[in-house]
């Protein structure tokens, strides 16, 4: 699959001057600390982790295992910044950062890994992966070589506040339009969809693709919100969850993205970041975005998964699984699960809101990436190798028997709702708050 | 008398060559900086720590090794030859009396340990995934190794064997640094790094609850 797409699909690497090399090794210098030292010193090459990733079980082709992945970081890494690196280079394979050695790169850390971790979990020595291979990615960024869409991402989030560019108008336009429908639904002319409230207690994020395309989803948590009577309120400017500077290894652009949410929640004076159902969102903004930002955040940063969990236990909604009568399997975020640590509480809301729940195996942090994650999604140029790849989860989904697939994770619809089609599963792919939604008793809200 | 006195110097000299190496490669690890963690934390890093050293080692724990059982067990028992090997090196160097059990247990595990080294080896040299990941490096200490293992089972059969054991661990221990098997430090090391990293997320350790 790989050898086959490589010459049609793999970004063209520019001719490297001397100073581009020395750019490019010195970004990777900079992303190195004691740990990624340690890793790039630990790997035994066993092998193991290939069968735990899955690109390398849809397609058995050994150019896309982990462990390749190290490697090619790791010689660079010997030639370049090790003493013995270039004298003993054929005993361990140290190479020099070249025009062939960055076109591997490219297709091996952008082309071929989704930065899920699941390789990390089964490593023998517990090597972390997914920040190799973002070193790898932010070297890559000092040459300008992140393939085209994910850059455009990243750069239209930093230009515009977004990652779609939406204006201040067209998202205040949708959010009057979800309010009109929310006070319909609940028969509440008074229900509102507050926007730059201040003193609130949650600032909720929304990951821009349900104010373009999926305002339902919008409207679903809204009415979850305005039932368990909480006190929250939407940014009229910086409100996406997403930061695709995570996958494209950009710390600037990330630093800069987590900080207007930052300056936000500052302005609103709000107690709690609410991430919207949103799994890299989470990790970038929960876990990484402090180390961004050098600094332990007074607001807490909590996903939505949790803020219902929460209500649920507080007896702030109520809900009745015969609304959702269907079988229900969940599909874990990697980030949100395995890197993040939210994994029980998406478990205790399905348990309440459907009437038959199953889950997935393998599952929780041991679960199967989508095949979405890591930017593949935004880089249409290995779009074959990500549908192949995903062909691990549709089989898993396939096993369960279960007509509907949600997952707290709009990088995942979208990645399932291809592979739903691609593999004919016929399933529904449904956000969280959708089906708890649809599963709320009205009537029963409470103050907080 | 000149010969065996002059390698049992040569062992130590390796030895203590290889150690002040390897701290060396530490120091040069733990020069690239700490990073203070500023995310606060879910769990708690010291119970990740005991998951990797402990729980997270079982072949249950682990899908890549539940996979790869004979692997697994290959890895442990090359491991066990070695470590006995060099516990007999020791015993050897500073003329010790290993006692009949203890001979007993190195004549079993040291060819043991050798034959699954070199049932690695072959696997290595033989899978197209495990070739495409390995450089000369491997082969060679994975060679250097075994040869290490069946010196030693040799010496533990007749003392005649032993200066050709001493060489083979001057080499060893001259090669460690060098390459792969500077791992022996830094496996302990990043498994710690591992256990901090999803302690503190509150992903490890993680009930069994597959309902």
């Amino acid at each position: 699959m790989v050898d086959d797409d490589k010459q049609q699909h793999v970004p063209e690497a520019k001719r490297l001057t001397e100073a581009d090399i020395a750019a490019a090794v010195e970004a990777l210098r900079s992303k190195i600390d004691h740990r990624l030292a340690a890793y790039l010193n630990s790997c035994i090459r066993c092998g193991l982790c290939a069968e735990s990733c899955h690109y390398y079980i849809a397609t058995g082709n050994p150019e896309v295992q982990p462990a390749l992945k190290v490697k090619l970081l790791q010689s660079v890494y010997r030639w370049h910044l090790t003493v013995t690196g270039k004298s003993l280079s054929s005993l361990t394979g140290a190479h020099r950062l070249d025009e062939a050695m960055v076109q591997r790169w490219i297709d091996c850390l952008f082309g071929s890994c989704t930065m899920c971790g699941r390789c990390t979990l089964n490593c023998t020595v517990g090597l972390d992966i997914p920040r190799l291979v973002r070193a790898g990615r932010s070297a890559l960024v000092s040459l300008n070589l992140v393939p085209s869409e994910l850059q455009s991402t990243v750069d239209t989030a930093v230009d515009t506040g977004n990652n779609m560019g939406i204006t201040r108008e067209e998202w205040l336009e949708t959010a009057r339009w979800i309010e009109e429908e929310l006070q319909q639904e609940v028969g509440d002319p008074e229900a509102r969809l507050p926007i730059d409230r201040e003193d609130v207690r949650f600032l909720y994020t929304v990951n821009p693709r349900e104010i373009k395309f999926f305002p339902l989803s919008l409207l679903a948590t809204a009415k979850i919100l305005h039932a368990s009577g909480e006190s929250w309120t939407f940014s009229s400017d910086y409100y996406d969850v997403t930061n695709y500077g995570l996958f494209s290894g950009d710390d600037s652009a990330a630093a800069l993205i987590s900080r207007r949410l930052h300056e936000t929640m500052k302005r609103l004076r709000a107690g709690t970041l609410v991430l919207g159902e949103c799994g890299h969102g989470y990790n970038a903004n929960r876990w990484e975005a402090p180390e961004w930002l050098v600094i332990t955040p007074e607001h807490g940063t909590r996903s939505i998964v949790q803020i219902i969990a929460g209500f649920l236990r507080q007896g702030r909604i109520k809900l009745d699984p015969a609304r959702n009568p269907k079988r229900v399997t969940l599909h874990d975020p990697c980030n949100l699960v395995r890197l993040g640590g939210v994994i029980e509480d998406q478990r205790f809301i399905l348990h309440r809101a459907v009437a038959d729940f199953v889950e997935m195996y393998p599952n929780r942090e041991r679960n199967f990436c989508c095949g979405g994650g890591g930017g593949q999604l935004s880089m249409t140029t290995y779009s074959k190798r990500r549908l192949e790849a995903g062909k691990v989860k549709a089989e898993q989904i396939a096993r369960t028997g279960a007509k509907v697939v949600v997952t707290p994770c709009h990088n995942c619809i979208d990645q399932l709702s291809e592979l739903n089609k691609e593999y004919k599963l016929g399933v529904e792919v449904r956000t969280l708050s959708e089906v708890v939604a649809d599963a709320l008793v009205p009537g029963t809200e409470t103050s907080p | 008398m000149l010969l065996p006195t002059l390698l049992r110097a040569a062992v130590i000299a390796a030895f203590a060559y290889a150690l002040v190496a390897l701290v060396v490669l530490t120091a040069r690890v733990l020069s690239y900086g700490r990073r203070p963690t500023y995310a606060r934390p879910q769990g708690l890093a010291r119970q990740g720590v005991a998951y990797a050293f402990f729980r997270g080692m079982l072949p249950w724990e682990k899908e890549s090794v539940a996979g790869h059982l004979p692997t697994y067990a290959a890895g442990l028992l090359y491991h066990a030859g070695v470590f006995l090997s060099l516990l007999f090196l020791f015993l050897l160097v500073f003329r010790l009396q290993s006692g009949i059990l203890l001979n007993q247990i190195l004549r079993v595990s040291i060819p043991i340990g050798f034959a699954a080294g070199f049932g690695l080896l072959i696997k290595r040299l033989t899978s197209r995934k495990m070739k495409l990941i390995s450089a000369p490096d491997d082969i060679l200490a994975n060679v250097i190794v075994d040869l290490f293992l069946a010196t030693a089972y040799a010496a533990t059969i007749s003392a005649a064997f032993e200066p050709a054991f001493f060489v083979t661990a001057v080499v060893l221990f001259l090669y460690m640094p060098l390459g792969k098997i500077r791992h022996c430090v830094f496996f302990f090391y990043t498994r710690f790094v591992f256990g901090v990293f999803f302690g503190r997320r509150g992903v490890l350790p993680h009930p069994r609850r597959e309902s």
